[in-house]
């Protein structure tokens, strides 16, 4: 019998190279960042349920799930919309078995649940000129008037289903876009990503989620 | 083409995918009708074969695979690509109940 060593890895453990890329000088014009250690759970309204997973998300997380495109933080977990009376509940993990015990006991009857947490692959991309890099492959209007903090979209890049919010800005005051790609894409889209960033300048690193 | 998707905004078409003519329904003859079978048929035949070549408004059924997966209803110009309306197809959602036939 084979002995399995089941070895977890990032999705970009080959793609990710962590320091300074592209442009050179002092000045870093795009930061990337891999988020790790998310828990991560699509939730679905059941037929006729909507208005009761919508409480039972207020219950357990104390605000109110999005029904619009909107990304909404809470205490422990931001709510980002991804379809009608539906939405992803994303948050750092701490001990996963109770964070999914905690949303299944509250979501029984009126939502259905699907655990994401290392189906997907969560890049930020930060820095002054992040929303510059990103507008070269992404279709979405990112200006501050349509793209304001707390936006969401389902959008595709590169023929890939990604999840786009904007968190609040920065410590530098420039805006911070989260990307969230199935896992099998991340490496591709990775890639996408910092070939539209290396003319300003990148830093890439891995981070846990905080 | 740009296309306004009721629940995403407006968005490029390459995000959606067409599907054809929303207008057909599909025949629901009851047991006890009193339908002759080649009724049956005829019935059938036009549900799945035969489509009007509307050159115009027409209603189609687009779904926004590159977005938020919901199947839509636009009214869109066939010659212009004029949309006048998209609306959410019957059953997106969990709101709303979805009606027989539908």
């Amino acid at each position: 019998m084979v002995d399995y060593l089941w070895n977890t890895q990032s999705p970009l453990q080959k793609a990710l190279v962590p320091g300074r890329h592209g442009a050179a000088g002092a000045h870093v014009g795009v930061t990337l960042n891999e988020v790790r250690d998310i828990v991560l759970v699509q939730v679905m309204a059941r037929r006729g349920k909507a208005a009761d997973a919508a409480k039972a998300a207020k219950k357990l997380f104390g605000i109110e799930a999005p029904a619009t495109p909107k990304a909404v933080t809470g205490k422990t977990a931001t709510l980002i919309w991804s379809g009608p009376d539906q939405f992803t509940v994303i948050a750092p993990r701490t001990d996963e078995a109770s964070q999914l015990a905690a949303m299944v006991q509250v979501f029984a009857g009126s939502a259905s649940l699907s655990d994401q947490s290392d189906g997907r692959c969560l890049i930020r991309v930060s820095g002054p000129r992040g929303r510059d890099a990103i507008a070269k492959f992404s279709s979405l209007d990112l200006h501050d008037l349509a793209f304001p903090v707390g936006a969401a979209a389902n959008t595709s890049v590169d023929h890939t289903a990604v999840n786009l919010w904007r968190e609040a800005n920065g410590a530098d005051g420039h805006p911070v876009y989260n990307m969230l790609v199935f896992t099998s894409f991340a490496d591709s889209l990775w890639h996408t990503v910092v070939d539209s960033s290396l003319e300003y300048g990148v830093e890439a690193a891995s981070a846990r989620a905080a | 083409m740009r296309i306004a998707c009721p629940f995403c905004g407006e968005r490029e078409n390459g995000e959606f995918t067409y599907l054809g003519d929303a207008s057909p329904k599909r025949p629901n003859f009851a047991v006890d009708s009193g339908e002759s079978p080649e009724g049956v048929e005829d019935a059938f035949y036009d549900y799945v074969y035969l489509r009007d070549n509307v050159a115009g408004y027409m209603r189609e059924y687009w779904y926004h695979g590159g977005g938020c997966r919901s199947w839509l209803i636009a009214e869109r110009n066939t010659v212009t690509h004029e949309f006048r309306s998209v609306t959410a197809a019957p059953g997106v959602g969990a709101a709303k109940p979805v009606q027989a036939g539908e």
